[in-house]
């Protein structure tokens, strides 16, 4: 493989990464969909107690991470891209790990303190599974960035 | 791998935003090279042996343990 067509070889590889992602602006959207649909969840919770308005708030929230997620850096570079995929590979693993673990067992400690007698575990729903996962990637995506300051 | 990225910027007196704004990273990606807590790619290191003039392996050098014949894995 000659220099050139190693370079460009990597440079393609690094322009494949970014296709699949939002301009930095959208971040910024991101945390104002993830405010107003906080805002709009605990209004809610304690006035209006409207089903349809709880599920819509809590997907708000999933879509706010998602786009902070998916959206590039000021400078969108080798290093954030770097960053990114080991904060996706981590939230994978510790996702994954949390979702079998942690919530069920929190939930039977739950259950002993209450004295319920339920024989089956309570797993997790779908959007438990997506908030910790997408809340994972964002937060240890930040915290490697600091790291690296 | 050991690098002597400062020095050779501290030669052509250039701050770390400067380079980063030559090379087209961000200043956390030069700091984090000079700290040696990133391995640069080769389109990279390239863009760096322009800025600097001078061949890659005068500013990056392998450590000792990173040498053929001396990988474990």
């Amino acid at each position: 493989m000659t220099e050139k067509s190693f370079v460009e070889y990597e440079r393609k590889s690094l322009e494949k990464m970014k296709r699949y992602q939002l301009p930095n602006k959208f971040k910024k959207i991101g945390v104002g969909v993830i405010i107003v649909s906080l805002v709009a969840f605990f209004v809610n919770k304690f006035s209006i107690e409207n089903i349809d308005l709880r599920l819509t708030t809590k997907y708000g929230i999933l879509v706010g991470l998602l786009l902070i997620s998916i959206s590039k850096e000021k400078v969108e570079d080798e290093l954030s891209i770097a960053l990114r995929m080991q904060s996706y590979t981590f939230a994978f693993i510790a996702g994954v790990i949390i979702t079998l673990l942690t919530n069920p067992l929190v939930n039977y400690i739950k259950n002993l303190i209450l004295d319920k007698q339920q024989e089956n575990f309570e797993g997790v729903d779908d959007w438990q599974v997506l908030w910790i996962l997408l809340s994972l990637q964002v937060f240890y995506f930040e915290f490697l960035k600091r790291m690296n300051k | 791998m050991k690098n002597r990225l400062k020095i050779e910027r501290a030669i052509l007196e250039l701050t770390q935003d400067e380079l980063a704004n030559q090379i087209g990273v961000s200043r956390q990606t030069i700091s984090s090279i000079e700290k040696n807590r990133y391995v640069p790619s080769t389109v990279l290191s390239l863009r760096l042996s322009s800025i600097f003039g001078k061949p890659v392996n005068d500013f990056f050098e392998l450590e000792e343990s990173e040498m053929l014949g001396h990988n474990k894995d």
